[in-house]
């Protein structure tokens, strides 16, 4: 895992943990790495996933603070896997992010179900992170 | 008498001409003694000798002339009735004698030169005859020939005739390929005439163009005794004609090769007409591709979304990196690294659009139908995603390649891909979509594409491939048609059968490259 220690835009509460509190869930390699090393390079430290099954597995789930999750993935969706944590009663905050340009059902459902946010691939890397910044606190 | 002229024939014969001699003197002296006495006398007598040598020969002529002297002396000189002459009257006699026997002799000779100038004439008459009975015979032999020789010329001509009539081209040519013969149709298509085209190379005069090799089609061609074909030929005007070509080989009794009957059709019109046809599929077939695309937009914006999304993180993240103090090189290169890796991403989907959007001529090319599978199911992931659609890939390796244009297969297989997604999308229960390549018999691959959906009313199931028959609220109904038109177009088929689960199967064939 990577250890962020010399950055000075860290939030504190990061600092105060070793452990990720930040996880991605998105079945493009591509994509995710590329959020983990956004959040690196401003002192986060992030898991990722390839599906919602591989996060669920993983057991990261306790500790997340913080979801940035894909909307469409092979096997269960981002949608699915946000019921069943409503459904578990976990309160983690979920960013959703998708690369379809409309998705206006799926967004009115995940706004309604509670979600931070929508945000349409390619985004704003700054609302993200403010996003994951107020869901830290 | 039928042998006058042979004295010494025989006995008989010869007894019957002295006999004469004597008759011939006796009826002189009669006829002297009593119509001409003491005056006139020899005449008779010179008569009786010359029919006595001309009719007996030498022998009752000089018989004659004795019997004729004995009776003047005997008759005509005084004293009369006796022997007894006077010796005066000696000269006389053996003049009369002499005279008698002289005639006597001459009339034989004369007799004898008549008679064998007459066989002569006869011999020679003889020989004429039998030589003209042979010119004769050899006439009439001469003029059954010609006879029969006009009426095999007659047949020939009227064949030939009769290839005059045909609206194909034939001619024959050695197998030195030299034109023997030229039809009227050749003259008519060519341009030039039989005088102009006999004794020239058909394949110098008409600047044949061949599908193949020409030896390649020789060896056929003494192979099997026959050949058939395309062939492009050089009007005399210069102009290009496209000719259906049947050859055939022409044996001698021995079996060598002797001459090469070609007929020639003309289909240049076919081919244009062909052509013409391709061109306005190949643009239906561009039309429908630009609707699937239409209906894969979703799909297309996905895919250069995700590389997009990465680059703009990456970025963002490597202006942070290098924003830190100190700023991390390391971590900006890396992010830079995922950059261009994912430009080329972006660009790679772009090109794959791209190339199915081009207005491209179907080329003929070796397509592997595996990879034709992944390539098509590259582009539909967002459809499969968006419709919750399980898809599952039964493949089967190492098949032979087949032939066809690669975008034009994409173009149906595709096709066949969004019809059975959407053919489940109101459908509650599993989704399913089973996409299997495999042989279908030797020489053939057969792509199924099985879908869980609503399948297909059986009595509808001839109107499926048919042009603008659609169920759908958006698309021209065009695909179907166009996708079976375009495997046919390859010698392929294309059919659908309903499950006996749920849904339906859409299949192709298509002939493997060998």
């Amino acid at each position: 895992m990577n250890a962020p220690t010399n950055n000075n835009k860290a939030h504190e509460k990061s600092k105060a943990s070793e452990i990720p509190r930040v996880s991605i869930v998105d079945d493009d390699e591509s994509v995710r790495e590329a959020i983990k090393s956004l959040l690196r390079s401003v002192g986060l430290r992030a898991n990722v996933f390839a599906s919602a099954e591989e996060f669920l597995k993983s057991g990261a789930l306790k500790d997340t603070a913080c979801l940035i999750l894909d909307v469409r993935m092979r096997g269960m969706s981002g949608l699915d896997l946000q019921a069943r944590l409503a459904a578990a009663h976990h309160k983690i905050p979920i960013i959703f992010m998708t690369a379809h340009v409309s998705d206006k059902e799926a967004r009115t459902r995940a706004l309604q179900a509670g979600a931070v946010d929508f945000l349409y691939k390619p985004f704003n890397e700054e609302i993200l992170l403010k996003h994951v910044y107020a869901a830290l606190i | 008498m039928s042998e006058p002229d042979t004295p010494r024939s025989s006995g008989m014969a010869a007894v019957a001409r002295y006999a004469l001699a004597v008759a011939c003197v006796t009826v002189a002296l009669t006829v002297t003694a009593l119509l001409l006495p003491n005056s006139f006398f020899t005449p008779l007598f010179f008569l009786a000798i010359i029919i006595s040598a001309w009719f007996g020969g030498m022998g009752p002529g000089l018989l004659a002339a004795l019997l004729s002297t004995l009776s003047i002396a005997y008759f005509f000189i005084t004293p009369l009735y006796t022997f007894n002459f006077k010796p005066a009257h000696i000269p006389q006699l053996l003049v009369f004698f002499i005279s008698a026997a002289l005639v006597s002799s001459w009339s034989t000779v004369r007799r004898r030169s008549e008679t064998l100038l007459r066989r002569a004439r006869d011999e020679q008459e003889t020989k004429i005859q039998e030589r003209t009975a042979d010119l004769k015979q050899a006439n009439e032999q001469l003029q059954a020939e010609i006879a029969e020789r006009r009426r095999v010329e007659e047949t020939l001509r009227q064949r030939a005739d009769l290839l005059d009539l045909t609206h194909d081209t034939i001619f024959a040519r050695d197998m030195n390929h030299v034109i023997t013969y030229w039809n009227r149709g050749a003259e008519e298509l060519y341009g030039w005439k039989r005088a102009e085209a006999v004794g020239r190379v058909s394949h110098e005069l008409t600047q044949t163009i061949f599908p193949v090799p020409l030896e390649e089609i020789n060896e056929t061609l003494c192979r099997t005794g026959r050949w058939e074909g395309e062939l492009v030929h050089t009007k005399r005007d210069g102009s290009k004609v496209v000719v259906a070509s049947r050859w055939s080989l022409q044996r001698d009794q021995q079996g060598a090769a002797l001459a090469i009957l070609e007929t020639n059709n003309d289909i240049t019109e076919r081919k244009l007409a062909e052509q013409e046809l391709h061109k306005t599929q190949a643009e239906l077939a561009h039309i429908a591709r630009v609707t699937t695309m239409g209906e894969l937009t979703s799909s297309i914006a996905h895919e250069v979304n995700q590389p997009l999304a990465a680059i703009v993180t990456n970025g963002n993240a490597c202006l942070r990196w290098l924003s830190n103090d100190p700023p991390n090189v390391e971590e900006a290169r890396q992010t830079v690294t995922r950059m261009v890796k994912d430009g080329h991403r972006a660009s790679e989907v772009v090109g794959r659009i791209r190339a199915f959007f081009r207005k491209t001529v179907p080329q003929r090319v070796q397509v592997d139908i595996n990879q034709l599978v992944e390539d098509v199911i590259a582009m539909v992931p967002s459809e499969l995603q968006r419709n919750r659609v399980q898809l599952q890939t039964e493949l089967t390796d190492d098949l032979p390649p087949v032939v066809g244009d690669p975008i034009q297969l994409q173009q149906v297989l595709v096709n066949l891909v969004i019809n059975a997604i959407e053919a489940m999308g109101n459908v509650s229960g599993r989704r399913e979509l089973v996409i299997k390549s495999g042989l279908y018999e030797p020489g053939s691959v057969l792509v199924s594409v099985e879908d869980s959906g609503v399948g297909f009313d059986e009595q509808n199931a001839a109107q499926l491939f048919n042009a603008f028959y659609t169920t759908k609220l958006q698309g021209l109904g065009m695909g179907l048609s166009i996708s079976r038109t375009t495997i046919e177009s390859y010698g392929g088929r294309l059919w659908a059968t309903t499950n006996n689960g749920a849904g339906a199967t859409f299949q192709f064939t298509l002939p493997t490259s060998n």
